[in-house]
């Protein structure tokens, strides 16, 4: 019979081994998701890529760009989207860009600017809401299989913002897919729109434009900014499984190890016994032989 | 016999549509339809809710339904630019449906979004 202190120990192992069948799993569910998430970003690349083209072109072949939304206003109050995570034990993923967007916010403050706060996923606007920022609107539920519909609702509802002169800019606080071991809080400002510049040889072709240039770039900005926010939420949706999947693996590994100590303990505590009782009969047997 | 051929890009957020040679396209600009051979000047337009005809090499219609987008004439390379887009074995009037569900949907999207 093992004793009470054994059984306890034994009883720690059992329970620090199914943790580690869960981290595990979610180890390798996470791995599977970066696979995933990767392809889906190198998806959206082409069309970003003829977009930026279209833009370059667009400023090329007329006399200039301009349109409300890349003209840059006095801002007097900021718009602040943090792109965080539903779910946690994501390692610092969440707490990381939180407390970027924190700071940023603490300073547009101290510079006298009104703040307009949005966030994406759960682990933001608990944070938020729970410190009593006014949140202005919430998504939940896009972060993990972002999809293009998804990017839209956010691009729309940062565009009436900024159209209805609510905001005067908008910053995005989100995390680059560096690698699968790095993964880099960064802010991404989205509007007023920073187009992209052209270049030399673009410049030379004369486009004809139906209908003229300042419609199609007013039709083509809005998408523009949806295909950026798009590009935004699938990279930070890389970047969730990445941190997910790195923070799963150490855990595991601590377990592995935890699991080691304690198997260790067991065995000395079940030796300790068995020499108390050999200690015993072999005791037991002298007084009886010396009697 | 097949005429002289051009490069066709069907480009959406999510995927490459359709990528390949034709030698003649059709589709719907908000200025009315447009049909494109190859050697066409530079154009670019913006695209309407309607279907869009692609003839391959091979004189294989390719129908597509699309509702808003882009559309690039560059040097024998023509890219087409939507953010909703839908393959269709049915021939042109099926993608014109098609076209108009996606119109719907669209609508429906925005209301639903309006009435939060």
């Amino acid at each position: 019979m093992a004793s009470a202190e054994v059984r306890q120990i034994r009883r720690r192992i059992k329970s620090v081994q199914s943790t580690m069948k869960i981290t595990r799993a979610m180890e390798l569910i996470a791995t599977s998701r970066i696979a995933k998430a990767r392809v889906r970003v190198a998806r959206s690349q082409p069309y970003t890529d003829k977009m930026n083209e279209v833009i370059r072109n667009l400023g090329a072949g007329s006399a200039g760009l301009s349109h409300p939304l890349l003209e840059r206003r006095e801002v007097v109050t900021s718009g602040v989207v943090v792109v965080s995570s539903d779910r946690g034990l994501a390692g610092g993923y969440n707490s990381n860009i939180i407390r970027m967007a924190e700071h940023r916010i603490n300073d547009l403050r101290n510079a006298g600017k009104q703040i307009r706060l949005f966030t994406v996923g759960e682990k933001a606007r608990a944070y938020f809401s729970y410190r009593n920022f006014e949140i202005e609107q919430a998504w939940l539920g896009v972060t993990d299989t972002p999809g293009y519909g998804d990017a839209r609702m956010i691009g729309n509802s940062i565009l009436e913002a900024y159209e209805t002169e609510v905001v005067d800019s908008v910053e995005v606080f989100t995390t680059r897919y560096v690698s699968a071991l790095t993964q880099k809080p960064v802010l991404w400002p989205v509007l007023p729109i920073e187009p992209p510049e052209a270049t030399e040889d673009e410049a030379a072709v004369g486009y004809t434009f139906e209908p003229s240039p300042e419609a199609i770039l007013a039709r083509l900005l809005p998408r523009y900014l949806e295909g950026t926010v798009f590009g935004i939420l699938l990279e930070a949706s890389a970047s969730e499984h990445a941190a997910r999947r790195r923070a799963m693996k150490a855990a595991t590994e601590n377990a592995e190890e935890l699991v080691r100590l304690l198997t260790r303990e067991a065995n000395q505590a079940r030796q300790a016994e068995i020499t108390t009782e050999i200690s015993e009969i072999v005791g037991g047997a002298e007084a009886l032989s010396g009697g | 016999m097949a005429g002289k051929l051009f490069r066709v890009d069907v480009v959406a957020p999510e995927a490459i549509v359709y990528s390949g040679d034709a030698q003649f396209i059709s589709a719907r600009t908000t200025e009315g339809d447009i049909g494109i051979l190859a050697d066409h000047e530079a154009t670019m337009a913006a695209l309407a809710t309607g279907p869009v005809e692609i003839h391959d090499a091979d004189d294989n219609v390719t129908t597509i339904g699309i509702h808003g987008g882009f559309l690039q004439i560059y040097a024998n390379s023509v890219t087409l630019l939507t953010d909703r887009a839908e393959m269709t074995e049915g021939g042109r009037d099926e993608a014109l449906r098609l076209a108009e569900e996606l119109k719907e949907a669209q609508q429906r999207a925005v209301e639903a979004s309006g009435s939060n």
